[in-house]
């Protein structure tokens, strides 16, 4: 659908740009032209990592929508102090972790428990060739899993957010978390040590 | 074994697979490297195992349209007016000028009496904000929404229309109709609070 859709607005004053499948920075630079429906196309670009991220930090739909959406208020507030060093998603992504971090706060968020039986009959949540059972117990050790993941330090569970759910490179998430590449790896391999540590005391160890 | 046990940041390659083939060869070696590096890719199996729970199919268009909403009522994120531009002590206060914003070019609208001919909004959206304004705040009994609204018309008193045009201050129709709608005697005063910080500020 992006790839079809022609965006023109007025790059100089009589000099009309039609722009097929334009750029971020393209689009950075037609909102800061004034054009906000630029706008609307980076958020249908962006908006589907920027709620999962969100998602990982508050363990529910209704918060991380309110989230995302903040995410992208800010971001268009901001957006003249984007200067294109690193990549928008980037840029989209750290306002994303301060603003779930400021969210969150010290305390351990509570992800909503996933109702097994309706994560079984539910055909979103059930992949190809997985009867209801095993989509149960998918489902149960999902859940498991993120409740362990939401008792992790905070810069231990972005870090491990980042790197595992959206397989940003360390240097990026150092970059992100204004830290260096080393300290991102050290969190790393806490974050992993003590995410075995939490489900096996939890007894959610196999 | 001779070499030394991996590091945190090895570990961390080992479990990416991504660990250099002389320290590889270590692992190989030591059972304490080995049994470490099998746990920490446990880990990362199963925390990659989870997943989100896909939202509503609509839930992308009205994530969409619910932030094209909010920022109708925000500022063009680089058009400034004039004699703000380049003060950066107003961004924190971007939210509240847009609706500043909205405010002022009603006030605008109303004093000049040709909102109709002048204002790029659609003419029943500027009737209705002007229905709006005078129900919401000139029957107002509440002597400090009076006094807000007074602060705020004189504010714009000494704007033209088309200088807030030309300013980038013109706000979308809807953004208008939403931001004098939902204004309550608090929040009017709150908004003229902040604006006469800021006139305070700017003067200084």
């Amino acid at each position: 659908m992006l790839s079809t859709r022609t965006w023109s607005w007025i790059a100089e004053p009589g000099c009309k740009v039609t722009v097929t499948n334009p750029t971020d920075a393209e689009l950075v630079s037609a909102c800061l032209a004034g054009q906000r429906d630029a706008f609307d196309l980076l958020v249908e670009r962006h908006q589907r990592h920027v709620y999962q991220l969100c998602y990982r930090f508050v363990g529910n739909h209704e918060d991380a929508s309110d989230l995302a959406q903040d995410v992208f208020i800010r971001a268009y507030r901001a957006l003249a102090t984007f200067k294109g060093d690193a990549s928008l998603g980037t840029w989209l992504y750290r306002i994303a972790v301060n603003t779930s971090l400021n969210k969150v706060g010290s305390k351990t968020p509570r992800p909503i428990a996933l109702d097994p039986l309706i994560a079984a009959s539910d055909q979103r949540l059930t992949s190809a060739g997985e009867n209801a059972s095993e989509a149960i117990l998918r489902a149960e050790r999902s859940g498991q899993v993120r409740a362990a993941i939401a008792r992790l330090p905070r810069k231990q569970r972005t870090t491990l957010i980042l790197r595992v759910f959206h397989e940003l490179p360390h240097e990026e998430i150092a970059g992100i978390l204004g830290s260096s590449v080393g300290a991102v790896k050290a969190n790393f391999f806490h974050a992993l040590n003590n995410l075995k540590k939490i489900m096996s005391e939890a007894g959610f160890d196999r | 074994m001779t070499s030394a046990h991996l590091s945190d940041s090895e570990f961390v390659d080992l479990a990416e697979a991504t660990l250099d083939a002389r320290r590889a060869a270590h692992v190989d070696q030591c059972d304490a490297c080995r049994a470490q590096g099998a746990m920490l890719r446990a880990a990362l199996h199963d925390a990659a195992a989870t997943d989100v729970p896909e939202p509503p199919p609509l839930f992308w268009n009205h994530m969409t349209a619910r932030v094209r909403e909010a920022i109708a009522l925000e500022s063009p994120p680089a058009a400034s007016p004039r004699h703000w531009r380049g003060t950066r002590g107003l961004l924190p206060l971007a939210a509240a000028a847009a609706l500043v914003v909205a405010v002022g070019a009603g006030a605008l609208l109303l004093r000049d009496g040709r909102h109709e001919e002048k204002s790029r909004a659609p003419q029943t959206s500027a009737a209705a904000m002007a229905d709006a304004v005078s129900g919401e705040v000139t029957a107002a009994s509440d002597p400090d929404a009076a006094a807000a609204w007074e602060v705020l018309t004189t504010a714009v008193s000494d704007v033209e229309i088309e200088d807030a045009h030309a300013a980038g201050m013109a706000v979308h129709a809807a953004a208008l109709d939403h931001a004098v709608l939902s204004l309550s005697a608090a929040e009017l005063s709150e908004l003229a609070r902040l604006l006469q910080t800021e006139m305070k500020r700017a003067s200084n």
